[in-house]
């Protein structure tokens, strides 16, 4: 029997049966894709609506939205769309969006570093502090820590996230004003403060294609562009006006992190070796530390997971909330607008990272649980 | 075996989509596939070609040693080779550098207070040239000659505005404008009351207690002409029986509605034109009134089916015209309920509400309408005079009426017509007007010399302790090439940057000369000279002419015009004020 109290399996990321199954897990992303395109595409034709309506309002007519559709390529048949969307993906163009008719990759690349920006945040919170949380109830069973603990989880799920936005913006910027604990309430930076382009910042020109793509996202994240630029200031800014909703965000993960990994441990704790490492001596700290927790990880790790996969596809109404430009308001945005690119584009980024992330959530499960054979 | 056949049906996968992929040719750009729009088969007029040149006489100098003859300017001009082709612009044409001389079909009384609108600005035509009359370049970098330049425009958060150092009016007072945007009105709130705004637009009815209760914040009322109106589809049975209709209008307490959802100062409608309106507006006329007793008469002798179910649609699209559009709705439901008549509501969404209404699918509805610019003819001619099958069939007596009173200059004369009109609409009722909202802006209390008018803010005059102004309105601007847009929220970002010939005065609906130091009419009103504005720079430092305003103007109005491109490429406001057709604009299959 090993540290562990389990039997010793190394496991090395590197096996070759690892990069199978990363392989095979990569593959079976394409037609997973492929699928969400198809279904994406076709129900955003079949809702009712038209983008030219949303876009000229009351004065819409007949005649102006057939040129609309013309000018959009929107007249033809829906294979024909289809086709020549798929072509163009293939050669990484997106389309462009009808509403501004700028690149989706562009608009994906300004978006998402704000949704990531907020979910790491969040999923730290969250995770950090849910996972204490549960530990702290499950050590506690029974006893006022738990159920206080788990009140406060369940208010945490039941809370509407745009409610609680609202209420810590109320008391961080309005009760708590003029104090050190005051908070900005809504946007991404202060007035006067600004993400300057890194091509202008480093003197680079004429930047096009995949380079202009990723410094695009780069430039918009705010703490890598203030990292990368040396700048402090920006920073502590930027960090500032991600507190209020990443708490926000991150509160409801938090509740159901703490109940997982309560519910977990338990189950581990209850287990034969656990009752055997402690009729062996061992410090009950690390009786918990070194073998409880790491087994009871794996359910915990896939709620995290889940939750971040989620929180990429954007927080909506947190973005709304706090005025923030990110996936989720985008998204919204596009679908009320009936901005095809925009939604097709958006739905196939969101589900590459949802099933990307659900893929490194597997792999670590052999990192965290050698017991597990992958097949 | 399956372990390999599963490998090479991933490979095959993965060579087919590599294959598809080189297959075709590389896009060299990435721009939208746009149709080619093909001419007609058979105009009814020739095509107009591109601006023709139409030079000026050179002053005659005589050549000396050292001298060196300016070259004479080559104004540009457009026309249409006659009135036939469906709009109202007959040609428009640079005399010389600083007059531009525009022909109409008709004589146009609000030819003035329509090209103040910030949807005709007037662009560097060769910076349009440049840029391919592309509006994502434009917005990229926008030239103009506004009060303000832009700085950065940070998608999805603000855009900074910094003085124009070249600008020929008077010069901002702040040295920053930061406007900013979010589509809730409690968080708009929020901002301005945690100082993180200096002011915000539309504040709800509810939320003006708390504002002027606040003394760091002030409430501004925005004087401005709208309506709520119910759509009523007159083809639609048993609509199509004018004595249900008007029933319907006298079953509705307007003012109830008024007292209960609206802000303070708005008004339940009296007519169909709102008080401000002049010529318009009959002073002392009352109209239907609200009589629920004699409604449910009406609808019992015209054989109303009191056990139908009718349908009245509306779109959660809260507007200083329909503040709380679900509220309202419900409390008309229970009006009608009062006397008998169900009404279903169907709340939908906009997308999908308004294409329906447009094609006359909608038997009762809610809509609204904000104006433009202070004249009838962005009410009446809008509404009644059949343009959109909404309502059913137009009515041939107020039409003319209409048609005869957008030609006429003299308002005392035109107001005679719309008299007339005021009442056979109550007679008629292709709509039920019910209310003329009122809209607040507010600001902190330290923000000074804030003036607002119907059409615009005086952002640029307002005085702020930190010389930067943060503005909080409800969207983002779809585009900054308002030429080709519809939106307020693109409108307000333009006034910033660019200028049109004539502007409003702040705080008011007079129009006032701008980049035009004068626009002037003949005597049937048909032939509008306007003299240009010298000395007036761009922001990339080119100076303004005629032919700027030939090109700009000529973009909207020539559908075959090379620079034709915008955002949508519809150039809507050109063909509501213009219109309804654009020059060489195709038949409609």
């Amino acid at each position: 029997m090993g540290r562990s109290g389990c039997p010793i399996r190394l496991f090395h990321l590197t096996s070759s049966r690892m990069i199978q199954f990363l392989t095979r897990r990569l593959l079976l992303i394409i037609p997973v894709l492929v699928g969400i395109l198809l279904v994406t595409f076709i129900i955003t034709r079949l809702v009712p609506g038209s983008p030219c309506y949303v876009m000229l309002g009351e004065r819409a007519t007949e005649e102006s939205c057939n040129d609309f559709m013309q000018r959009f390529g929107l007249d033809k048949s829906l294979p024909e769309q289809f086709f020549r969307y798929i072509m163009n993906l293939l050669r990484g163009d997106f389309g462009m969006s009808i509403k501004d008719r700028r690149p989706i990759t562009t608009v994906i690349a300004e978006r998402l570093p704000m949704t990531i920006e907020i979910t790491i945040l969040a999923m730290l919170f969250a995770s950090i502090a849910g996972v204490t949380l549960g530990v702290v109830s499950a050590l506690n069973r029974n006893s006022f820590i738990d159920t206080l603990t788990m009140i406060g989880a369940n208010m945490g799920v039941s809370m509407p996230v745009f409610w609680l936005g609202l209420l810590l913006a109320y008391l961080f910027a309005l009760v708590l004003k003029d104090t050190p604990f005051q908070l900005p309430p809504s946007s991404r930076l202060s007035p006067g403060m600004s993400l300057v382009p890194l091509a202008k910042t480093w003197g680079l020109k004429d930047v096009s294609g995949v380079k202009a793509i990723i410094l695009t996202f780069l430039s918009n994240s705010a703490i890598l562009n203030s990292i990368l630029t040396g700048n402090f200031k920006l920073l502590v800014d930027a960090l500032r006006h991600l507190i209020l909703p990443a708490t926000a965000v991150g509160t409801i993960s938090l509740a159901v992190i703490a109940r997982m990994t309560r519910s977990s441990l338990l189950d581990v704790l209850g287990q034969d070796y656990i009752r055997t490492a402690r009729a062996k001596g061992l410090k009950y700290s690390l009786v918990i530390s070194r073998h409880a927790l790491r087994n009871a990880l794996v359910p915990i790790v896939t709620i995290i997971g889940i939750q971040t996969g989620g929180l990429l596809s954007g927080a909506v109404l947190t973005e709304t909330i706090f005025s923030l430009p990110g996936v989720g308001s985008r998204l919204v945005e596009a679908i009320l607008g009936r901005d095809y690119p925009v939604i097709q584009g958006f739905s196939v980024v969101i589900a590459f990272i949802f099933v990307f992330t659900n893929l490194i959530v597997d792999a670590s499960y052999a990192y965290l649980d050698p017991r597990i054979r992958l097949k | 075996m399956k372990k390999k056949l599963f490998a090479l049906l991933s490979l095959l996968m993965v060579a087919s989509l590599l294959l598809a992929a080189c297959a075709q040719q590389p896009a060299a750009t990435t721009e939208p596939t746009q149709a080619v729009v093909e001419p007609t088969t058979a105009p009814t007029e020739a095509p107009i070609a591109a601006p023709t040149e139409a030079p000026t006489e050179a002053p005659v100098v005589e050549p000396t040693a050292t001298e060196v003859p300016a070259p004479a300017y080559e104004g540009q001009k457009l026309e249409a080779p006659n009135c036939d082709y469906g709009g109202n612009m007959k040609s428009m044409v640079a005399l010389d550098e600083f007059t531009v001389q525009f022909t109409l079909c008709k004589p146009d009384p609000a030819f003035l207070a329509k090209i103040a609108v910030p949807s005709f600005p007037i662009f560097d035509a060769d910076y349009i040239k440049e840029i391919g009359g592309d509006a994502a370049k434009l917005n990229d970098n926008p030239v103009g000659t506004g009060p303000y330049i832009v700085k950065e425009w940070v998608r999805g958060d603000h855009i900074t505005f910094v003085p124009n150092p070249d600008y020929w009016g008077e010069a901002p007072k702040n040295k920053e404008f930061i406007l900013k945007w979010n589509k809730e009105q409690a968080a708009r709130l929020l901002d301005l009351q945690a100082g993180n705004v200096s002011g915000i637009a539309e504040v709800s009815a509810e939320d003006i207690p708390t504002i002027q209760a606040d003394s760091n914040l002030k409430l501004y009322p925005r004087p401005i002409n709208n309506f709520l109106y119910m759509g009523v589809n007159n083809t639609k049975p048993p609509f199509d029986n004018e004595k249900v209709r008007q029933a319907f209008a006298m079953a509705i307490d307007k003012q109830r509605i008024v007292d209960n959802f609206y802000a303070p100062g708005s008004v339940a409608a009296t007519q169909f034109a709102p008080p401000g309106l002049k010529p318009g507006f009959t002073e002392g006329y009352k109209g239907t009134t609200y009589d629920p007793v004699k409604a449910k008469q009406m609808l019992t002798d015209a054989g109303f089916d009191f056990n139908a179910e009718y349908t009245l649609s509306y779109s959660e699209r809260p507007r200083p015209y329909f503040p709380l559009p679900s509220k309202i709705a419900q409390d008309v439901q229970a009006q009608f309920a009062e006397i008998g008549v169900k009404i279903k509501l169907e709340m939908e969404e906009w997308a999908t509400l308004l294409p329906e209404v447009r094609a006359g699918q909608k038997s009762l509805f809610f809509m609204g309408w904000s104006e433009d610019y202070p004249d009838a003819t962005n009410w009446y001619d809008v509404f009644l005079t059949g343009s959109s099958p909404s309502f059913g069939n137009p009515f041939p007596d107020i039409v003319e009426l209409i048609q005869k009173a957008a030609t006429l200059g003299d308002p005392a004369e035109r107001q005679k017509l719309y008299d007339q009109v005021n009442v056979l609409y109550d007679q008629h009722v292709p709509t039920i007007v019910i209310a003329h909202g009122t809209t607040s802006l507010a600001f902190l209390a330290s923000v000074k010399n804030v003036v607002l008018g119907p059409y615009n803010e005086n952002f640029d005059q307002m005085e702020t302790d930190s010389g930067t102004l943060v503005y909080s309105q409800d969207g983002e601007p779809v585009s900054l090439y308002c030429s080709d847009e519809t939106d307020g929220s693109s409108f307000l970002a333009c006034r910033q940057i660019f200028d049109t010939l004539y502007n409003f005065k702040y705080g008011t609906s007079e129009v006032q000369p701008a980049l035009a130091e004068q626009c002037s009419a003949n005597t049937d009103g048909t032939v509008w000279t306007c003299m240009l504005r010298k000395g007036v720079k761009y922001s990339n430092g080119a100076s303004l002419d005629a032919n700027d305003v030939i090109t700009s103007f000529g973009t909207m109005w020539d559908y075959n015009h090379p620079l034709r491109k915008g955002n949508t490429g519809v150039f809507q406001y050109w063909k509501d004020f213009f219109g309804p057709k654009a020059l060489n604009e195709p038949a409609t299959p």
